[in-house]
């Protein structure tokens, strides 16, 4: 064991854009292994738990959060650059997060009903993944992240394989803790069948349905689990809200939520481009 | 291990032992070899003993709105007066008047999850340096005892036993799960409508492969033992010999469920059904609703797939493997590097289902089907695999192929008028007619129906159409007779009577997707040409298509024209025969057969359309079944005397077929011993 402890350490950072901070916190939540963890890491950059930043090189950055303003548009193009494996960590940085909401909403009208001077604030029209600005090596989902899961990304840089996350619906956690299914028993709207899994199940194990945190699995059949939610008795409404959700900008979800009326609440100006129909024609 | 090879379904024979027990000694003293009768307020001192013995009991309870499989403590513990409604994607408790225990149909949750658990350890590994050393985790299963195990379930894991014990690489870990797993078993009283274990041979009653079962009855339970732990059970049970009133409404209750059930899923021949199937276009339809999230996998008894996966620490120098649920609906189930074999739905339902009824019996000597119906009630969108079944793969009483006459609204005297459009010779004796001003449902027909075709002082001849216009119908008439002679001889704006369109037409839409084949000769043309401009109208929905044309000379093919166009266009393969050449002719000269007698096409899936004389379709039958084409993809037109056209004057009845309601088109394998039979 000695030769493998015996390699230099390896840099890893945190940096975030627009977001909660929830998911860096999530590094200490890996009570048990922060000593092995920075025996194998020194955590350079780490906002929550340290104000000193740092210029660079990473051998690992986590980015947490969606890009919003211009100056984070900018930062993470340099940021990347600093970077040799770029992981971006949690909805908001993977896929635009809870204030991608305001993707579907006339950003200036918004701006100006909230703000007494608008002029002086500086925000894109749209919040959007980290992805459709760096080119990102690995994501991990969640709101927050598992710990379990970025335990296995850091493994992984250190052991040197890839990381071993399962492609698979939420469905599979809660039968295999043996949770019974929200949506059969109990009539509930659920996105466990078309969310990629990773939470361990949480919400369907206290007996409410998945809001799709951890955004849409491969081959998430949206338009199916919309028509049978509707099929139940749910209303447009309802299954707008509930496709846009936290990772409601994923195009598998906002493709539903603006096939059925768009989220309620927000101040319409169009359908976004791109989110035409809501049928996945790749089965 | 010893592995019953008996069919379907082979009890697995108790890890304790093989025979039924001979009854207890002092049972046998008083009371004979039972039967016997428990009491319902002593099926507490039955789970007092299983907990005495230190098995941990494992039986139905409700837990989140359902009826689940858990630790029971108790009788409270059951789930005394509820049972449950199932439907497709839905299942709902509900509460029974009265206080019995196993009044419900199975849930989500069977034993499978205690002898093959979601989550096993499988072993250590260790690196220190250059060392490595892997540690097999031991095994070590608790005592269980599983009560209420139904039929379907028995059958389950009987089935889980021969892939796990039946081979030459046996499971220990499910070994010593199930030897440790004593089964009470409980025969059903009550069935939910996803259930079918009547139509997999399953169930309702428990058959083998207890150790005790009971049936219950509203004042207790009938009882018997299959194993010597089981009947060493009942001895130290407060039992009494069930009388036979008891034990006829015992056989009552389990008969009744039996009768609810009827057999929702006809097996005869399914996995050779099934796996003619593999090309069909309803994978596809399946999968626009499969959301592919393997719930139906995950609550199938049998279903048996697993991944390993590893957890290591920091450094690499520990690494612990499980062995968790994993199944063919996954991404990464059937990745190798560079992609999925199976990345489409699609693709994963086929996989699944036809595994379950058709290469599952090739492995194992068993469907992988137990008729439960967990994988229908626990689809969140619903979907049933029976209705699934039925429509990809049909009894071959039931398939809907050819096309159905539409009923119509005509007697045998209601012709209506129409008009004579236009008149072309085709050859000497054959000429089409274009007639319009015909009912709309003509315009509406089916290729490959006919109409009847009358005017005044002859007798009406039922003709083919030979196209659908917009608003034109075209009719091929040879003159055979007065009243073909009559007709032919008419001209533009002339009227007619016509009466349809009639009959079966040729299933087009079977065709998509696969190779086609037409096979005519002479005036057969006719009714295949709709079929043709069918075809060429959405060729990119057909694989290759292929038309092999016999006329006795070259002045007695029809639509040459048509002939030449359709080659033209260099996806159709037109190749032509003639009995006889004439000067000028250059094509070759034999009959139809030696156009194809060495062709291939994917024989399984090809599609051939016949039409023509029938001493000639009988040729082009033996030379298409020669060539890999089974009798229900070979559709051919009988050609009989027709005077109603809809089954109601029996002119043209041969076996049981009114030829000219239930064809003229058939699938060869409708015809059965009728098809070439002399005098038929």
């Amino acid at each position: 064991m000695s030769a493998v402890a015996a390699r230099p350490r390896l840099r890893v950072g945190i940096v975030k854009m627009a977001s909660c901070d929830g998911c860096q916190l999530t590094l200490l939540d890996l009570e048990d292994e922060l000593l092995a963890i920075a025996e194998r890491f020194e955590v350079v950059e780490f906002p929550e738990a340290s104000s000193s930043r740092s210029a660079g090189p990473y051998d690992v950055l986590l980015v947490e959060g969606a890009v919003s303003t211009p100056e984070q548009a900018a930062e993470i193009v340099e940021l990347r650059r600093k970077a040799k494996l770029l992981v971006s960590i949690g909805a908001c940085a993977s896929y635009g997060g809870i204030q991608a909401l305001r993707n579907w909403s006339d950003h200036d009208a918004i701006r100006a009903a909230v703000y007494a001077h608008p002029e002086y604030v500086e925000s894109l029209a749209a919040a959007t993944p980290v992805s459709e600005h760096v080119k990102v090596d690995a994501e991990l989902h969640g709101c927050p992240i598992s710990p379990e899961q970025l335990r296995e990304v850091l493994v992984s840089v250190a052991v040197g394989r890839r990381p071993q996350i399962r492609e698979e619906a939420v469905c599979l956690e809660c039968k295999r803790s043996g949770t019974v299914c929200v949506m059969v028993a109990e009539g509930m709207s659920c996105l466990g069948p078309v969310t990629q899994s990773g939470c361990g199940a949480l919400c369907p194990t206290f007996r409410r349905g998945c809001f799709g945190c951890f955004g849409p699995r491969e081959q998430a059949n949206t338009a199916s689990l919309a028509r049978a939610l509707k099929t139940g008795g749910c209303e447009d409404e309802e299954i707008a809200r509930l496709f846009a959700g936290i990772t409601g900008w994923s195009g598998p979800f906002r493709s539903i939520a603006a096939a059925y009326g768009g989220p309620p609440g927000v101040m319409p100006f169009a359908v976004p481009a791109g989110t035409e129909g809501g049928r996945d024609d790749r089965n | 291990m010893v592995i019953d090879e008996r069919m379907p379904y082979a009890p697995y024979p108790s890890p304790i032992g093989t025979a039924v027990a001979a009854p207890p000694t002092r049972i046998a003293a008083s009371g004979g070899g039972g039967p016997w009768f428990l009491a319902s307020a002593n099926l507490g001192v039955l789970i007092d003993l299983l907990r005495e013995d230190g098995r941990t009991v494992i039986g139905p309870t409700v837990v989140d709105g359902a009826i689940t499989l858990a630790e029971i403590r108790a009788v409270d513990d059951l789930p005394a007066g509820i049972g449950d409604d199932q439907q497709p994607g839905k299942y709902h408790l509900v509460r029974h008047g009265d206080r019995r225990l196993f009044d419900y149909a199975v849930g989500p949750t069977s034993p499978k999850r205690w002898t093959f658990p979601p989550v096993v350890a499988i072993n250590v590994g260790r690196r220190d340096g250059r060392a490595v050393t892997f540690e097999t985790s031991s095994i070590d299963p608790p005592r269980l005892a599983l009560l209420g195990v139904r039929a379907c379930e028995l059958a389950a894991l009987g089935i889980q036993d021969r892939v796990f014990l039946g081979g030459p690489y046996t499971d220990e870990d499910y070994r010593e799960r199930r030897r440790n797993a004593l089964v009470i078993a409980v025969n059903c009283t009550s069935a939910s409508s996803t259930c079918f274990c009547t139509s997999m041979g399953t169930g309702p009653e428990a058959r083998g492969g207890y150790d005790l079962v009971l049936t219950e009855l509203d004042e207790g339970f009938v009882v018997r033992a299959g194993s010597p732990e089981g009947a060493d059970l009942v001895a130290r049970l407060p039992v009494r010999g069930a009388d036979a009133g008891q034990m006829l409404r015992a056989a009552e209750a389990v008969g009744k469920v039996a009768a609810t059930m009827g057999d929702p899923l006809p097996t005869a021949g399914l996995h050779d059904r099934l796996l003619a199937q593999f090309d069909s276009p309803h994978w596809a339809q399946i999968a626009e609703r499969c959301l592919s999230c393997a719930n139906c996998t995950m609550v199938c008894p049998t279903c048996f797939c697993s991944s390993v996966t590893q957890r290591s620490d920091l450094d690499g120098g520990v690494s612990t493997s499980e062995r968790v649920w994993d199944f063919c609906f996954t991404a990464g189930f059937a990745k190798v590097a560079g992609g999925s074999f199976r990345s489409r739905p699609r693709d994963r339902y086929r996989q699944w289902l036809t595994h379950k009824f058709a290469t599952w019996v090739d492995q194992f000597g068993t469907f992988g089907c137990v008729g439960c119906g967990r994988c229908v009630t626990w689809c969140p969108v619903g979907i049933d695999i029976r209705a699934e079944l039925l429509a990809i793969a049909p009894p071959l009483s039931a398939r809907p192929e050819p096309a159905r006459a539409k009923p119509v609204a005509a007697t045998p005297g209601s012709y209506a008028t129409a008009r004579i459009v236009s008149v072309r010779p085709e050859t000497d004796d054959v000429t089409t007619l274009t007639i319009g001003d015909v009912d709309s449902a003509f315009l509406a027909g089916e290729f490959g129906q006919f109409a009847m075709v009358a005017v005044p002082a002859f007798p009406p001849v039922p003709i083919s159409i030979s196209r659908f216009g917009r608003d034109t119908i075209d009719l091929t008439i040879r003159a055979a007779g007065p009243a073909t002679a009559a007709i032919i001889g008419l001209g533009p704006r002339d009227e007619i009577g016509v009466r349809g369109p009639l009959g079966t037409s040729w299933p087009i839409e079977r065709a998509m997707g696969h190779d086609v084949v037409i096979v005519t000769g002479g005036i057969g043309l006719a009714p295949l040409r709709p079929l043709l401009d069918g075809i060429i109208a959405r060729r990119d929905r057909f694989e290759t298509v292929r038309l092999f044309y016999g006329a006795r000379t070259p002045a007695d093919q029809l639509y040459r024209e048509e002939l030449r166009a359709w080659a033209a266009r260099g996806d159709v393969d037109v190749q032509l025969t003639v009995d006889r050449g004439t000067p000028g002719w250059t094509g070759p000269v034999g009959v139809v057969t030696q156009l194809f007698d060495q062709a291939t096409w994917e024989g399984q899936h090809a599609l051939a359309f016949v039409c023509g004389p029938e001493r000639m379709m009988e040729a082009t039958v033996d030379t298409l079944e020669s060539r890999g084409l089974s009798p229900d993809r070979i559709f051919v037109t009988l050609e009989r005397h027709m005077e109603c056209g809809i089954g109601l004057c029996g002119h043209c009845q041969t076996g049981g077929l009114f030829v000219c309601r239930d064809g003229p088109v058939f699938a060869l394998s409708q015809l059965g011993g009728i098809f070439g039979r002399e005098g038929m």
